[in-house]
C-alpha cells in the first residue's frame, strides 16, 4: 500500500499491521469499496438466493398436503412466532453492518484531519478553489489564479472550496476527493496525487444551465517541474485581488 | 353474479351474498349521483370515490413524469447534448423528480389508504369527509398548477431538491419555477389536511377489539406514514413559504452570505429523509399483505415488524445531516449522524427477514400481486445493500453526487413503487367488481423487472457519471444505453397493464368478495365492490374474529365461524338502534371542495407573477393580478360556503380510541393540526436562531429599536385569550349577549394588534428597513408575518363564529367556540416567544 | 363562578409577567442571564396558557405529549442546525 508522507496521522496504529484502511484517498476508498463490495455481494447473492428457494419449496400445488393453521378472513391480524430465528438474523447482520461502518470510522478520520496537515505548513500546497456560473478559479498563495489546477504529484494539496453564487460541489474523481462550494462559506478538504497526468475536475451539484460543462483540467506534474512553474507564476494582474471571491467578468459572462 | 349464494371460503368465514349485494340504498338518496356520471366524481367525499381519484390522477402523474424520464435516457443515450438543450434538461430532470416523489408515489399510495383503510378498520368513511375531498382536490390542482409551470417561460429547472441559492429568483427568474414552488405549497396544505384526517380516524375510528397493535399491516403502515406526514411536511412547508417569500417579496434568507444556502438543506433534509420512509412505508404495509395472504401464513415476528416500523418513523427525524457530510458540517456532528443513519438501516435488516421467513412453510401463490411484491422486496435489499455503502461517510464523500446515489435511490423508492403496482393487482378486483387477467398480469411483471434492472443496475456500473448531466465518460457509454433500453421496456411493460386494467373493466371475471384464499382483512369480507357505506352491520372483532352486528343484537353476518360473540354484545347494540336509523342519512356530496381548490388553484398562479412585491407592469401583470383577485374571491366564498354546508357525518358509537379515547373527533383533528403549526413555526424560529448563529448571535440587534409597540401588542393578544375563555363560559351558560359580546371583543383586539403592528411595520418602511433590506429585517418580518397571517386567519374564523352566534348559534353546543380559542390561544402562545426573540433579545 | 375567577388570576398574572419580561431587559442583568430569565418566563406564560386556557391539564396526557413531540422534532431541528455550524 502506498503511505504516502504526510497523510499519515498519529494514534492509530493499527494503520500499520494493515488492518485498517490506510494511504491515499485514492487508496482507502478503493479498500473500503472493495471490502463492501465483496461483502455486499455475498450476503445480496445469499438473501436473495435464500428468497428464491424458499419461494420454491414451498410453492402451492397439488403436493401440498399440509394443514397447516392458516389465516382464515375475519381473524385479527396475528403472528406465525418464529421470533427468535428473527432476531438471531437480525443480530447478525447488525454487527456485520456496525462493524463495517466502526472499521471505516478510521479512514473518515484521516480524511478529515485536513487542519492537521495545514499545521505542517511546510509540507504541501494549498489552493482556494471558487465555483461560479460555470467555471472553476484556482487562487494560489502568490496571488496566482487560473481555470486550470496544476499540483505537485505525492504531495498533500489542501483545498479551501467555496462559491461566488450558487451551490456547487468540486470533485476530482479519479484523485477521490469532492467538497461542496456553498456561497459564503468556505470548506476544506485534501488529497495526494500519486501519479502525475492530466485528470479533470467536475461539478457535483445542480448548479443552472452549464452544470453538465463545468469542469477543470487538474495537471499532476513531477514535483520538480512544479516547483519550476510555480516560481514563475505571478498575482493575477486582473482588476479582482486573488483572495477575495468577488464577482469578476468571466463569472458573469460565462 | 354467477357464483353461488353462499361463498364459502376456505376455513374461514361463512359469508351470506345477501349481504355482500350492493346495499340497496338509493345512492341518490344521499346526494350522490351515479358512477357513470361526472357530477359523481365533482361531488363526493366517499373515501372509496376519493381513493378511486387518488389512484387514476396518480397514475397520470405516473404517465407524465415517465415520459420526462424516457427525455432523460434519451438524451443519456450518447453523451453531450442530444434532444434536449441545456436548460430544457435541467426542468427534465427536476420536474421528473418533483412529480415523481409528490404527485406520483405517495398519492399511488394515499389511493390505497382512502379506499382500504376505512375497511380494514372497520370504519364506514374516513373522520372528515368533506376534508378529505378537499385534500384531493388540492393535491389534483396542485398538480395542475405544476402541469402550467411549463408553459411560464418554463418550470422550475433548479432540481428537485431544490437548493438554495439556486432557487431563488436571481438564479432561476422564470415564473414557471415560481408557480412550481406554490404548487409544492399547495400540495403540501392538502397533505396537511390528510395526515390530521388520517389521524383522526385511524386513532379513533377503529372496530371493536381492534386494538392499535392489532391493526392490519397496510393500515399501520400509513398511520406510521401519516404521522411522519404531519411533522415532516410542515418542515417543508416552512421551507416553501420561506422560499416564496424570497422569491415574491424580495426577503432574502437563502441569499444569506452567512448560513442561508445551508439553511435550505438543513430544513429541506429534515423534510427530505422522512419522505424517504413516507414514500416507502406504504409500499411495505402492502408487500406485508401480499406476502400473508398468498404465503397462507401470517407474519413471522409480527410485533418486532411493528415495532421496527416504530423505531424507523421516530428515527427518521435524526438522519437528515447525512444528506450534508461534504458541507461544512463540524466532525461530532457527522460522526452523530453516521451513527443515526446506520441504526435505522438495522430495523430494515428486521423486518426483511421476516417478510422472507414468512414464506418458510407457506403455500405460496405467484399471482401477479404476489410476483410484484416478491421482486418489490428483492429490489429493496439491493437497494439497502447499496446504501450501506453510502453509510460510510468516507465512502459516501466519493459517491456524493453520482450516479451511485441514483441508482441506490432508484432501487429504493422504486422498488417500493413496485409494491404499489402490485397493490393494483391486489386490490382492482375489490375496487372494480372485476377480475385482471392474470397472464397479462405475469407478462407485466415480467417486463416490468427486467426492465427495471436493464435501467437501474447499469447506473451502479457506471456509477462515476455525476448526477444530472448529460455530458459524460465515454467509456460509460455502454451502461447508459443499456439503462435507456431497459427504460423502453419499464415503459412499455405499463403499456400491457393498462391494457389488461381496461380490458378487464368491462371483460373481466366478476370478483367474488374474497378471491384471494388466506387474506384475512376485512375489506375482504364485504362485497367487491363495497356498498357505500362499508358494512352491514356494526363491523367488531370482540370475539377476536370480524363479525357485523345489527341493531336487533344478532349478528347480521359472522365474519368467523363463532357467533357468540355478538350476543354477549347485545345489550350495547340496543342502544344503537337510533343512532342505526340516522346513521343512513350521513352525508357523501359537497360540491365545495373542489370550487375551493379551484380558487386557491387561480390565486395562486394568479401569485406567481410577483417579484419584490409588485406585479410586472402591462398586460400581463393585469392579468395575473386579476387571476390572483378572482381566486382569492372564488376561494374566501367558496370557504364561507363550506362552513354554512349541512354536512352530517356520524361516529361510530363503540370504537377503540386509544390512545385518544375521551378526546372529541373534531377536537382530536384541531389538535393534531396544531401540533404540526409546532413544527412550522418552530422551523420558522429555528431558521431565525440558525441564521443568526452563522452570522453572529451577539452582532445582532433586534429590527424594532422599540419593545414598547411589541408589548402593546403581547397585552393585546393576552387580554384577547381572556376573552375567547370568556366567551366559552358564556356559550356553556347559554347566554348569548355575553358569547357575542366576549367574541366581538376579541376581534376588535384582534384588530387592534394587527393596527398597532401595521403602523409598526410602515413606520419601519419609512425608516428604509424592508423585506429586502438584509437577512436580519427578512428574518423579523417573514415571521412576524407569518403569525400576524395566523390572526388574520383566526379573525376570519371569528367573524364566521359572531354572524352564527348572532343568529343564536353555540348555545346547546359550544364546542366551535371552543376548538377555535384552542387555536387561538396557539396563536398567542407563539406571540409570547416571538416578542422576546424579536423585540429584546 | 370559580372557572371564571381563576380564568381572571391566570390573565392577570399574564399581564405582571409579560411586563416583568420587558423590565428583566433593562435590570443590567449580563446577556445570557437575561436571555435565560426572559425565555423561562415566556415558557411559564405558555404553559399557563395551555394548562388552563387550553384545558390541556384536564385532557388526556395523550394530547400533551402529541404537542410535545412536535415541539421536540422543531427544538432538536434548531439545536443540530445551529450546532452543526459552529
Amino acid at each position: 500500500m502506498g503511505v504516502v508522507t504526510g497523510v499519515e496521522t498519529a494514534g492509530v496504529p493499527l494503520h500499520s499491521q494493515g488492518l485498517l484502511p490506510s494511504g491515499s484517498r485514492i487508496a482507502v476508498f478503493s479498500e473500503i469499496f472493495t471490502v463492501f463490495l465483496v461483502l455486499g455481494t455475498f450476503v445480496g447473492v445469499l438473501v436473495i438466493g435464500y428468497m428464491l428457494y424458499n419461494a420454491y419449496r414451498y410453492r402451492d400445488g397439488d403436493h401440498r398436503t399440509d394443514d397447516a393453521d392458516r389465516p382464515v378472513l375475519g381473524e385479527l391480524p396475528g403472528d406465525s412466532g418464529g421470533g427468535r430465528k428473527l432476531l438471531f438474523s437480525f443480530s447478525l447482520s447488525a454487527i456485520v453492518v456496525v462493524s463495517l461502518i466502526v472499521w471505516t470510522y478510521g479512514a473518515l478520520l484521516d480524511v478529515e484531519s485536513v487542519s492537521a496537515q495545514s499545521a505542517d505548513a511546510d509540507n504541501g500546497v494549498d489552493v482556494r478553489v471558487e465555483g461560479y456560473q460555470f467555471g472553476w478559479r484556482f487562487v494560489y498563495l502568490n496571488g496566482y489564479q487560473s481555470n486550470e489546477l496544476r499540483v505537485p504529484a505525492d504531495t498533500t494539496v489542501r483545498l479551501s472550496v467555496t462559491s461566488d453564487d450558487v451551490f456547487h460541489n468540486f470533485g476530482i474523481p479519479a484523485l477521490r476527493v469532492k467538497m461542496d462550494a456553498i456561497p459564503g462559506q468556505t470548506t476544506e478538504t485534501w488529497f495526494v496525487a500519486d501519479d502525475p497526468g492530466t485528470y479533470q475536475a467536475n461539478c457535483y451539484e445542480l448548479c443552472g444551465a452549464g452544470h453538465s460543462f463545468m469542469n477543470a483540467p487538474v495537471v499532476v506534474m513531477e514535483p520538480d517541474e512544479y516547483d519550476a512553474w510555480y516560481g514563475s507564476t505571478t498575482a493575477a494582474n486582473e482588476s479582482s485581488s486573488a483572495n477575495e471571491s468577488s464577482d469578476d467578468a468571466e463569472a458573469t459572462t460565462a | 353474479m354467477t357464483h353461488d349464494r353462499h361463498t364459502e371460503t376456505d376455513g374461514g368465514a361463512t359469508i351470506d351474498d345477501e349481504f355482500l349485494e350492493p346495499v340497496v340504498v338509493d345512492e341518490s338518496e344521499m346526494g350522490l349521483p351515479p358512477m357513470t356520471s361526472v357530477k359523481r366524481w365533482l361531488l363526493t367525499t366517499n373515501h372509496k370515490d376519493v381513493g378511486i381519484l387518488y389512484l387514476v390522477t396518480s397514475l397520470f402523474f405516473f404517465v407524465f413524469a415517465g415520459i420526462l424520464a424516457l427525455l432523460i435516457r434519451l438524451q443519456l443515450w450518447s453523451p453531450g447534448e442530444g434532444i434536449l438543450s441545456a436548460v430544457a434538461y435541467n426542468q427534465t430532470v427536476s420536474a421528473h423528480g418533483l412529480l415523481m416523489v409528490f404527485w406520483f408515489i405517495s398519492p399511488l399510495a394515499f389511493g390505497f389508504a382512502n379506499y382500504v383503510v376505512p375497511l380494514q378498520i372497520g370504519a364506514k368513511d374516513l373522520a372528515f369527509p368533506r376534508l378529505n375531498a378537499l385534500s384531493y382536490w388540492l393535491y389534483l390542482f396542485s398538480g395542475l398548477l405544476f402541469l402550467v409551470s411549463f408553459f411560464q417561460g418554463g418550470t422550475l429547472d433548479g432540481g428537485w431538491t431544490m437548493y438554495a441559492p439556486l432557487n431563488i429568483a436571481t438564479y432561476t427568474p422564470n415564473i414557471g419555477a415560481t408557480t412550481v414552488v406554490l404548487a409544492l405549497i399547495l400540495f403540501t396544505i392538502g397533505i396537511t389536511m390528510s395526515s390530521v384526517n388520517f389521524l383522526t380516524t385511524i386513532h379513533r375510528m377503529r372496530a371493536e377489539g381492534m386494538t392499535l397493535m392489532r391493526l392490519p399491516l397496510f393500515s399501520m403502515s400509513i398511520l406510521l406514514t401519516v404521522w411522519m406526514m404531519l411533522f415532516a411536511f410542515a418542515a417543508l412547508l416552512a421551507a416553501l413559504l420561506i422560499l416564496t417569500s424570497d422569491r415574491l417579496l424580495g426577503t432574502s434568507y437563502f441569499a444569506a452570505d452567512a448560513g442561508g444556502s445551508i439553511l435550505w438543506a438543513h430544513l429541506f433534509w429534515f423534510f427530505g429523509h422522512p419522505e424517504v420512509y413516507i414514500v416507502f412505508f406504504p409500499a411495505l404495509g402492502v408487500m406485508a399483505e401480499v406476502f400473508q395472504t398468498f404465503t397462507g401464513r401470517r407474519l413471522v415476528g409480527r410485533k418486532w415488524f411493528v415495532a421496527s416500523m416504530v423505531l424507523v418513523a421516530v428515527q427518521s427525524f435524526m438522519v437528515w445531516m447525512h444528506h450534508m457530510f461534504l458541507t461544512s458540517i463540524n466532525l461530532p456532528v457527522k460522526t452523530l449522524f453516521m451513527a443515526t443513519t446506520i441504526g435505522i438501516s438495522l430495523p430494515f435488516d428486521l423486518m426483511v427477514f421476516a417478510l422472507i421467513y414468512t414464506l418458510v412453510k407457506g403455500r405460496v401463490r405467484f399471482t401477479t400481486p404476489f410476483l410484484f411484491a416478491f421482486g418489490a422486496l428483492v429490489l429493496f435489499i439491493l437497494g439497502g445493500i447499496t446504501g450501506v455503502f453510502l453509510g460510510a461517510v468516507v465512502l459516501d464523500y466519493e459517491f456524493r453526487g453520482t450516479y451511485w446515489v441514483v441508482a441506490h435511490f432508484h432501487y429504493v423508492m422504486v422498488g417500493g413503487a413496485t409494491a404499489l403496482f402490485g397493490a393494483i393487482y391486489y386490490w382492482f378486483p375489490k375496487i372494480t367488481g372485476r377480475m385482471y387477467d392474470e397472464f397479462l398480469g405475469k407478462v407485466h411483471f415480467a417486463m416490468y423487472f427486467v426492465g427495471f434492472n436493464l435501467l437501474y443496475f447499469p447506473m451502479f456500473l457506471a456509477w462515476e457519471t455525476p448526477r444530472r448531466v448529460y455530458e459524460y465518460d465515454i467509456g460509460l457509454t455502454p451502461w447508459h444505453r443499456l439503462a435507456t433500453i431497459g427504460a423502453f421496456l419499464l415503459g412499455a411493460s405499463f403499456l400491457v397493464m393498462f391494457y389488461n386494467l381496461y380490458r378487464s373493466l368491462s371483460v373481466g371475471e366478476s370478483a367474488p368478495a374474497n378471491p384471494w384464499e388466506y387474506a384475512t382483512t376485512a375489506e375482504w369480507a364485504v362485497s367487491s365492490p363495497p356498498p357505500l357505506e362499508n358494512f352491514p352491520g356494526r363491523p367488531s372483532y370482540a370475539t377476536g374474529m370480524l363479525s357485523f352486528l345489527t341493531a336487533s343484537g344478532t349478528p347480521a353476518v359472522s365474519g368467523g365461524g363463532r357467533t357468540d360473540g355478538g350476543v354477549a354484545d347485545a345489550h350495547r347494540l340496543d342502544t344503537q338502534s337510533a343512532h342505526d336509523a340516522h346513521a343512513h342519512h350521513d352525508s357523501h356530496a359537497s360540491p365545495w371542495p373542489v370550487v375551493i381548490a379551484l380558487g386557491a388553484f387561480l390565486a395562486l398562479l394568479g401569485l406567481s407573477a410577483l417579484k419584490q412585491g409588485a406585479f410586472p407592469e402591462g398586460v400581463v401583470g393585469m392579468v395575473y393580478g386579476g387571476t390572483a383577485l378572482f381566486g382569492s374571491v372564488v376561494l374566501a366564498l367558496s370557504l364561507v360556503q363550506f362552513g354554512r354546508e349541512s354536512f352530517h357525518t356520524s361516529e361510530p358509537d363503540v370504537a377503540e380510541r386509544w390512545p385518544f379515547a375521551g378526546v372529541e373527533r373534531t377536537k382530536l383533528g384541531v389538535w393534531i393540526f396544531l401540533a404540526s403549526d409546532v413544527v412550522l413555526f418552530g422551523a420558522f424560529i429555528g431558521s431565525y436562531i440558525f441564521i443568526r448563529v452563522a452570522a453572529g448571535w451577539m452582532g445582532w440587534e433586534p429590527v424594532p429599536h422599540d419593545p414598547v409597540p411589541g408589548l402593546v401588542n403581547t397585552y393585546l393578544l393576552l387580554t384577547s385569550s381572556f376573552s375567547v375563555v370568556l366567551a366559552l363560559v358564556a356559550a356553556q351558560k347559554r347566554n348569548r349577549t355575553w358569547l357575542v359580546a366576549t367574541l366581538s371583543l376579541t376581534f376588535l383586539l384582534g384588530v387592534a394588534f394587527l393596527v398597532n403592528k401595521g403602523l409598526e411595520w410602515v413606520e419601519l418602511f419609512h425608516e428604509g428597513v424592508t423585506f429586502s433590506s438584509g437577512v436580519q429585517a427578512s428574518t423579523f418580518y417573514l415571521t412576524t408575518g407569518l403569525h400576524a397571517v395566523h390572526v388574520i386567519l383566526g379573525l376570519l374564523i371569528l367573524g364566521f363564529l359572531i354572524a352564527r352566534a348572532v343568529g343564536g348559534a353555540y348555545l346547546d353546543d359550544e364546542r366551535p367556540v371552543e376548538y377555535f380559542g384552542l387555536y387561538w390561544h396557539f396563536v398567542d402562545i407563539v406571540w409570547l416567544f416571538l416578542f422576546p426573540l424579536f423585540y429584546i433579545l | 363562578m370559580t372557572s371564571t375567577k381563576l380564568y381572571a388570576v391566570i390573565y392577570v398574572v399574564l399581564f405582571v409577567m409579560a411586563t416583568a419580561q420587558v423590565l428583566v431587559e433593562f435590570a443590567g442583568l449580563s446577556y445570557w442571564l437575561a436571555f435565560g430569565v426572559i425565555l423561562a418566563l415566556s415558557a411559564v406564560k405558555a404553559l399557563l396558557v395551555a394548562g388552563y386556557y387550553q384545558h390541556l391539564l384536564f385532557e388526556p396526557r395523550s394530547i400533551s405529549y402529541l404537542l410535545v413531540v412536535g415541539l421536540l422534532a422543531a427544538v432538536g431541528l434548531t439545536l443540530a442546525a445551529a450546532y452543526s455550524i459552529s
